[in-house]
């Protein structure tokens, strides 16, 4: 597989004459910022996008891609960030789909006739389960055949979604972003099966903006900036902060500098607080905790150990089955949304597209969510009607105040970038001078730049007296912005730590439900 | 960085005025690929219809001309109407705006109706107050009969596609039980199911000749009240963003339920407004099985308004302009009014085209998907790819008229028929023998219609042209993509 090189142009210049060469079986990491080009790339790779000029030559074949189907063809398989998977469906029946299997033997013959033939046979699925266990065996990864995909976990969906692509017998794996939405323990077991197939001879291609994956997994990383390529480096010649002046265009600092937090009054106190989810389950157990104005608490755990269904409670969104939570000594248990926002709560949600966002309202129309039924946004009799102009008013200056990289107040917020996007979901929740901000994951899926921007923001915040309440799965970003951590497991909060006594390690065990007694014994082993 | 500084730089002060905001707005990129689309359907479906017209013997040109004549010699027609065109098209779009799909217009019509006819009938108030309070009482009724299936939506999670249909029955079931016996009219006309004429003083007077009554006005402003209600009030905003993203409208504290109720309340009183209306200013009582489905139009108005309460007027308009020249079209040119009906059904089928293509790419149709992402080949396919499914079933369907006549044309069709199928088994699965096979039935389309012409008459020649001209011309198009392997050159590969 080589010589990969083509243009891709448009209204945006996604790729500029990249030229990419990977050799066969090794691990190459594509490396960039979001909108830099990754995914385009590998979407022209895999046929789904047409390209607009350039080659693609596969094995010394060049090869012309018209659809997916085409790249299956010559064994390219892509596991895309957001799966393809239909949920009601059993993991066999998405695994097949689109090359349903027949009886045995007929599956097996070719030819026009049979073709025909194969069309209007009855589908087995016995035999593809078979095969689909034995392919799931063989590369350690243990999945059921029968279960159906929306009872299955996000790490073991996305098996399912590799599964598929070895199902059509692929032997270059397109990865895109696979890291994104997994535990870190997932994450690791992602990594093993990974290192499998490369020992099987398999071409895998991680496309990832985070830095460490690169650098644990790949042979070689190609860096793209601005649908150019920056270059392509081996892992042995190069560290993370190469990496990262590569893809940002600039040094990059990765702790951030802060003054010693000045702790004041009890903002939020949470006091055993249960919270089921919505399936009825006993997510958090008995939560205490206290939030002092100017200082940021960090909640650190794997994700689904009830801290999505903690901040749901705080901000009024799901009940709370017992216990208490108060915003500066007032009780804000059971009220709702609106109510919780009045007290002077804000909440940066963790998902930006789920909730934080109306990705079809114009900026202008989503920085007023939350505040638009009070005066000034609204106006008239018992303030009914909106005062358009003051939604653009609000957002120009917002947009001024957080550097949003936009033309035009109007357009809709699905037309940002994504770090775009969460700036205007940050400006709009620190606009409305909160108490109390609430962050969830406030940098997931950012590149590096608006990483640093937030985490500056919210220092900045901190430094003002309010009182922050940090829920992130990324240790790193607790660690350095936190003034005390909590760490979250099986939804009860199983220890405090102070960032600057505790350690990395200490922390990841803490996370996977081991107690501190673990981590001595880990010491003197 | 300095490219950063010059695009974040938006000029705080200026405000803009109303001027500049509607011109934006006109100049929309988005609304004038909305307009473009929404006219090219037009001609597209009026082309269709020729086609079909043709086919079954009638001339177009005449039903075209006087179909043009009828609607603009008579205006007053169109607007009459389209007056319950608008209100129930309102209806559909507003609900659509919460993201709520609201099938029954046509039962909260109903019950509009026979409430405003219950007013009008049974009180004797002063002119003036009389019409008002009638048209009240619908609305209300009209409200409550959408309000039922919104709060089972809201907290009961009953689909409102699956409620308002049911309603909508129970509501013209209801109604008829109540004009054939309890509010039935006694004497002369005992044998109709209707109930007796309403007052005079409860009637809406005329505004213009004989068709066109004060319900326009109320119609026009409902149009402004609904825009307005939509775009510049809380409400308006709320109901929006519940059916964009409800959970991102949770989050700002918005209530979805209570919103999503208010929404099928308020849809059902525009449709029960457009009962009452009609009652009142055109028919003077109410008679089983009355409307002529002017809630079910509503839902065609409202697609092909775009749920814009402003598309919505203009959508009427037309189906008015459809209506009034039909009539004319069918008595003067002899073309059945269904014809008007096809027209209708053809427009919206193309204006939603592209929203269907998105609704099947969304669940993971992959011919929608590839028409999305790569548009030259997957459309001209897809057309291909339809043309022939349809030219088999006309092949077989005329086989069997031809045979007792001709039985060489009939075997004729029957292998353009038979072809056709064949095309389309291979084109819609992008076999690439596809092209050719298409090549081979439109070659025997045309033949069949060359020799049909000499033997059975002009119809089945413009049959065989109109399905194997385009075909010729979509296979050649796609040749260009799918070269088959023995028009391949060396070296191709």
């Amino acid at each position: 597989m080589e010589n990969i090189s083509k243009t891709f142009a448009g209204d945006v210049q996604a790729n500029k004459n990249i030229t990419l060469r990977i050799e066969e079986g090794e691990v190459h990491g594509l490396l960039g910022e979001n909108g830099a080009g990754k995914s385009t790339l590998m979407n022209i790779l895999y046929g789904l996008i047409s390209k607009d000029s350039g080659r693609i030559i596969i094995r010394g074949q060049e090869v012309e891609f018209h659809g997916p189907h085409d790249a299956i063809s010559v064994g390219v398989g892509m596991v895309h960030q957001h799966f393809k998977l239909i949920p009601p469906l059993t993991v066999t029946e998405n695994v097949v789909l689109g090359m349903e299997p027949i009886i045995n033997g007929v599956d097996k013959r070719k030819g026009r006739l049979w073709k025909i033939v194969k069309q209007i046979l009855p589908i087995s699925y016995r035999s593809a389960s078979k095969r689909i266990a034995a392919i799931a065996e063989e590369n350690g990864m243990a999945i059921d055949p029968n279960a159906k995909i929306r009872d299955l976990s996000v790490g073991l969906q996305q098996r399912v979604e590799i599964i598929k692509t070895l199902y059509r017998e692929a032997d270059i794996l397109i990865l895109d972003e696979p890291t994104s939405v997994l535990t870190p323990q997932e994450v690791d077991e992602l990594f093993v099966t990974l290192q499998k197939f490369k020992d099987a001879g398999k071409t895998i291609i991680l496309i990832t903006h985070k830095l460490r994956e690169p650098i644990i997994l790949c042979d070689k990383i190609s860096v793209l900036r601005d649908g150019e390529l920056v270059g392509t480096v081996n892992r042995a010649d190069t560290s993370p902060s190469e990496l990262a002046k590569m893809m940002v265009g600039r040094e990059v600092v990765f702790s951030v500098e802060k003054e010693p937090a000045q702790p004041g009054n009890v903002v939020l106190q949470i006091n055993n607080l249960h919270v089921r989810d919505s399936r009825g389950l006993d997510v958090v157990n008995g939560v205490s905790l206290n939030v002092r104005s100017g200082e940021i608490y960090g909640i650190a755990g794997v994700e689904g150990n009830g801290q999505t269904e903690l901040v749901e409670a705080i901000t009024g969104l799901r009940r709370a089955t017992s216990g208490e939570i108060t915003v500066n000594g007032t009780d804000i248990t059971g009220m709702n949304p609106r109510q919780v926002r009045d007290v002077g709560v804000s909440h940066i949600p963790e998902d930006r597209h789920a909730r934080g966002l109306i990705l079809s309202f114009s900026i202008a129309e989503n920085v007023v969510l939350g505040k638009h039924q009070n005066p000034p946004f609204a106006t008239g009799p018992k303030n009914m009607m909106l005062d358009l102009d003051r939604f653009n008013k609000e957002a120009k200056n917002l947009v001024h105040t957080y550097s949003i990289k936009v033309s035009d107040v109007q357009v809709p917020v699905s037309t940002l970038s994504g770090g775009n996007q969460q700036k205007v979901v940050v400006a709009r929740e620190l606009s409305i001078n909160p108490d109390l901000v609430i962050a969830a994951q406030p940098t997931r899926g950012l590149d590096v730049g608006a990483t640093e921007f937030i985490h500056n923001t919210l220092i900045a915040m901190r430094d003002k007296g309010i009182a922050i309440l940090l829920v992130s799965a990324e240790l790193d970003e607790i660690r350095n912005l936190a003034d005390r951590i909590g760490v979250i497991f099986d939804g009860k909060l199983v220890a405090e730590k102070d960032p600057y006594e505790t350690s990395q390690e200490e922390l990841g065990l803490l996370m996977a439900g081991h107690g501190s007694e673990d981590l001595e014994e880990a010491r003197n082993v | 960085m300095t490219e950063n500084v010059e695009v974040t730089n938006i000029d705080i002060e200026k405000d803009d005025d109303t001027i500049t905001r509607i011109l934006r707005k006109l100049n929309d990129r988005k609304l004038r690929k909305q307009a473009m689309w929404t006219f090219g359907s037009i001609v597209l479906s009026l082309f269709v219809s020729a086609l079909i017209m043709v086919i079954s013997g009638y001339d177009p040109g005449a039903a075209f001309y006087y179909l043009a004549v009828g609607a603009i010699t008579q205006p007053d027609r169109i607007l009459f109407y389209a007056t319950p065109l608008i209100l129930t098209g309102l209806s559909v779009a507003l609900a659509f705006k919460c993201g709520l799909f609201n099938i029954g217009a046509e039962g909260q019509l109903y019950m509009g109706a026979i409430g405003a006819t219950i007013i009008g009938y049974m009180f004797s108030l002063p002119i003036l107050i009389h019409p008002i309070l009638a048209l009240l009482v619908g609305s209300l009724i009209g409200v409550i009969w959408g309000l039922i299936p919104g709060l089972l939506k809201a907290y009961r999670g009953a689909h409102e596609v699956v409620t308002t249909m049911m309603l909508s029955y129970t509501a013209i079931l209801f109604t008829q039980w109540l004009v054939t016996y309890p509010l039935k009219e006694q004497g002369e006309y005992a044998w109709i199911s209707q109930t007796p004429r309403i007052f005079d003083t409860a009637i809406l007077p005329n505004l213009y000749g004989p068709y066109v009554h004060w319900g326009l006005f109320i119609a026009i402003a409902a149009v402004v009240a609904v825009d307005f209600l939509i775009n510049r009030t809380v409400l308006g905003y709320e109901l929006r963003a519940v059916g964009q993203n409800e959970a991102a409208a949770e989050y700002g504290g918005i209530n979805p339920k209570r919103n999503m109720a208010l929404a099928l309340g308020i849809s059902g009183g525009l449709a029960g407004l457009a009962g009452g209306e009609e009652i009142l200013g055109t028919y003077y009582r109410f008679t089983d099985q009355w409307s002529p489905g002017l809630g079910w139009d509503g839902i065609t108005v409202a697609v092909l308004g775009n749920n814009n309460p402003w598309g919505v007027l203009a959508g009427a308009i037309f189906f008015g302009a459809l209506r009034a020249g039909g009539n004319t079209m069918h008595q003067v040119a002899h073309v059945p009014i269904e014809m008007v009906g096809l027209i209708q059904g053809l427009i919206v089928l193309f204006v939603a085209a592209p929203k269907i293509i998105d609704w099947l790419a969304d669940n993971g149709q992959s011919f929608a998907i590839r028409m999305k992402s790569e548009p030259f080949p997957a459309i001209p396919e897809f057309l291909l790819a339809a043309i022939s499914l349809i030219g088999g079933f006309l092949g077989f369907g005329y086989m069997f008229v031809q045979m007792a006549f001709d039985p060489i044309l009939g075997i004729a069709l029957l292998l353009a028929g038979i072809t056709s199928f064949l095309s389309f088994a291979f084109v819609y699965p992008r076999n690439e023998n596809g092209t050719l096979m298409a090549l081979l039935a439109s070659g025997i389309w045309i033949a069949a219609g060359i020799f049909g012409t000499v033997v059975a008459g002009i119809q089945v020649g413009i049959l065989g042209l109109a399905l194997g001209i385009p075909m010729v011309l979509f296979a050649i198009v796609l040749l260009r993509v799918h070269r088959p392997p023995f028009l391949m050159r060396r070296g191709d590969a």
